[in-house]
């Protein structure tokens, strides 16, 4: 008997073959979430991402229109081009020197005429092209070159994001940072969307926001969450705001939705962050972090540290204290959110294994997590031929 | 498809820039709706009776789908019919219409996130200002960004519809004023000085890039600017097929510089093959008629299409080229109606 949590079996979780499914069938088949805009500021700079089994590279031309291609040489398939980087008007492949210009031809074959002596139609040796679009500033491609509308994918999830303009905000550069966690993606994603654990995992450290008043939801693929202030922090929010606010005043809150597949945000009154999530194996998965805040003056910054200064000064804490620490760096005692849902997560990973694992029924704070495996299992339905 | 003119009723006149142009709105009855419905960067053509004599033009409809079928005229010297249409129409006249034609056209993407840049000059604005129009209304998610060049402050057309499109979609929209030779007494100051060229189109491009992938350029002027304008573009790396161009034509834009040679033409229409004589200065469409041939045509000014043909031996002069697109040019394609031969031997064939 094939043993289940909730709606898909445990192999889900942990098998090679379904890593490899997902694979090809989600992450080879949507937008793919590729940077900042930003991140190729003029022409000729390019960056490349792994999008499922694809890489893609986005390169500016001189008319500052961004184009995407398959990063594979049309020659013996070398990738073309490293992570980022900043070419004039052509890309070499480093094996052969077989060149392309920004447009994805074919422009030159070394000793063409001694090593294709009845000729060779440079024509169809073309870069394979794919799609790249923009939304809310950040940068996404798709492996098909004519993919669904971009706008119409998030569209409908879009009006529940909170009404912030990233690309108007600046990176706060400390706060970037990427790492690996032992555990499939999607148990970072249930993570990441349950909201039954706020107050419990994190009972010392997120307790600014009001977990009881959250609002959450789907538009197909795609969830959505919203929670008010509590009364203690939002009865002199704007007094209270640890760094300037990024969205205009009423608008209060967090928005911490979970686009599909694995494309979280986090967005609050003073900041808008993405947690891009990247399966690496059935066991190992990347994560992402990158914040933006206010393009203000590091006067503004100060005044509101100040201000807020008497808010946070006691506010948060470990969640294990005194005899329940196990070590000097436990992550349950580090009064760090992000260390408690990593620890969870992998604490969670280990036992998938076991033949004596079963799953408890999913409390009313767990829904996100059925209807995201829901979402998986149609998504891969639709996709199979 | 047979093409018919039908009697339409001149519903509003109104004179634009002091006089230098007319726009005309006509009122299409119910039951020719479905007919006179258009894509944005189509034509309309007219046959007017001036002074006892049957005259055939072809303007731009300067309106977007669904606004009232509206053409903006522009007065030339001497033209008989712009001339007419200023000083002579009135409302609730009746003028012999055809239904829109045309090949340039922009169809708005309700989902589309693109980025459009415009580049026209003079009148060649008719057909860009209804695009910018479709794009904004219908295009909610696209940018369009107009470079527009006139001599001077008093000769750009639809000055007061392009300050109220910017107020109402200052998010999605910029225009920018180029002038070759501005008064020194007016107020307005340009964007930049001269012409629509290579250096202004790299500025436009680099002040508001654009957002994404999917970029489209449009471009309608006269004399040599299309090409002008193409070439800087191509410097750029901006692929052909995404350059869409039409040559402005409309009256007094007739390039009869070339008068042609006598030439022997093999014309094959409808499986049948023949050889007509066409005399210098003689148009094909004129020759293949005289020598008793049925090929199909229309509007005879070059601006509905109907005329199209394809050479594939000899070449010709255009004398007016506005319902073709410069690709289809290319490929061959010729208004039989505006060529006349510039080689003694030809081969034409008629493709549908
Ligand atoms: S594999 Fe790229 S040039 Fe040979
Ligand atoms: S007859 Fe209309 S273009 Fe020639
Ligand atoms: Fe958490």
């Amino acid at each position: 008997m094939t043993r289940m949590y909730h709606l898909m079996p445990v192999e889900a979780y942990t098998s090679q073959d379904w890593f490899d499914r997902e694979q090809e069938l989600i992450f080879s088949r949507t937008w793919r979430y590729a940077g900042f805009v930003e991140d190729i500021p003029e022409p000729g700079h390019y960056i490349s991402v792994q999008a499922g089994l694809n890489n893609i590279f986005i390169v500016m031309g001189r008319d500052h229109r961004l184009r995407a291609f398959h990063n594979i040489c049309r020659h013996r398939g070398t990738q073309l081009i490293r992570a980022v980087g900043k070419t004039q008007k052509a890309l070499t492949c480093p094996y052969h020197d077989w060149t392309y210009d920004l447009e994805g031809n074919l422009v030159s074959v070394p000793d063409e005429e001694r090593e294709y002596p009845n000729g060779i139609d440079k024509s169809c040796l073309g870069l394979k092209p794919a799609a790249v679009d923009v939304w809310r500033g950040m940068l996404f491609v798709h492996p098909d070159p004519n993919p669904p509308s971009l706008a119409a994918w998030f569209g409908e999830v879009d009006p529940h994001l909170g009404p912030h303009k990233p690309e108007e905000l600046v990176e706060y550069p400390e706060a970037r940072s990427s790492y690996e966690i032992k555990a499939n993606w999607k148990i970072v994603v249930e993570n990441y969307i349950d909201v039954y654990h706020l107050s419990h995992l994190h009972s010392n450290t997120l307790y600014m926001y009001d977990h009881a008043k959250a609002k959450y939801g789907w538009s197909g693929p795609h969830y959505h969450f919203w929670e008010p202030p509590t009364e203690e922090y939002g009865a002199n929010l704007e007094k209270n705001l640890p760094s300037p606010r990024v969205i205009p005043e009423p608008h209060v809150g967090a928005w911490v939705p979970m686009l599909f597949p694995g494309i979280g945000l986090g967005a609050s009154e003073e900041s808008w962050n993405v947690f891009i999530i990247t399966p690496l194996g059935p066991n190992l998965t990347r994560i992402e972090n990158r914040s933006k805040v206010a393009n203000v003056s590091g006067w503004e910054y100060q005044k509101q540290e100040w201000s807020s200064w008497g808010f946070w000064k006691d506010f948060g804490g470990p969640k294990y204290e005194g005899d329940d620490v196990a070590s000097e760096d436990d992550p349950m005692a580090s009064g760090d959110f992000t260390a408690e849902d990593i620890y969870a997560c992998e604490q969670q990973q280990k036992s998938l294994a076991s033949p004596f694992l079963e799953i408890g029924p999913a409390a009313t704070g767990e829904s996100p997590i059925t209807n995201h495996q829901r979402a998986i299992l149609e998504f891969m339905k639709d996709h199979e031929k | 498809m047979p093409q018919s003119f039908h009697p339409l009723t001149v519903a509003d006149i109104r004179s634009e820039i002091d006089g230098s142009a007319t726009s005309i709105t006509f009122s299409v009855p119910p039951h020719l709706a479905s007919e006179f419905t258009w894509r944005p960067g189509q034509h309309l053509s007219l046959k007017l009776q001036v002074n006892g004599e049957e005259q055939r033009r072809s303007y731009t409809i300067s309106n977007p789908p669904g606004a009232p079928l509206r053409i903006t005229v522009k007065r030339v010297k001497k033209g008989c019919v712009s001339n007419f249409v200023a000083d002579t129409l009135k409302v609730g006249d009746q003028l012999e219409v055809m239904a829109p034609k045309g090949r340039f056209v922009l169809d708005p993407q309700a989902l589309g996130h693109r980025t459009h840049y415009f580049f026209a000059a003079g009148s060649g604005i008719t057909p860009i200002f209804s695009m910018v129009n479709a794009v904004l209304a219908d295009e909610p998610y696209a940018v369009a960004h107009l470079v527009y060049g006139n001599v001077e402050a008093g000769d750009i057309l639809f000055e007061a519809e392009l300050t109220e499109l910017l107020e109402r979609y200052g998010d999605r929209l910029t225009v920018r004023h180029v002038l070759s030779a501005p008064s020194m007494w007016s107020w307005f100051t340009p964007w930049r000085k001269g012409r629509v060229d290579a250096e202004a189109i790299q500025a436009a491009i680099t002040e508001t890039p654009p957002v994404a992938q999917d970029v489209h350029y449009w471009i309608c002027g006269p004399g040599s600017m299309n090409q002008d304008v193409r070439q800087a573009l191509n410097g750029l790396d901006v692929p052909n097929s995404r350059i869409h161009s039409e040559s402005f034509g409309g009256e007094g834009a007739q390039d009869t510089s070339v008068s042609g040679v006598a030439s022997q033409v093999t014309v094959k229409l409808l499986g049948q093959t023949q050889t007509v004589a066409v005399a210098a200065g003689q148009t094909l469409l004129e020759a293949m008629r005289a020598s008793g041939l049925r090929p199909p045509f229309s509007c005879q000014s070059g601006v509905c299409g109907a005329c199209i043909a394809r050479t594939s031996q000899g070449k010709v002069h255009m004398r007016s080229r506005v319902a073709l697109e410069d690709g289809d040019i290319s490929k061959g394609y010729v208004l039989t109606c505006q060529s006349v031969p510039t080689a003694e031997k030809m081969t034409l064939t008629f493709e549908a």
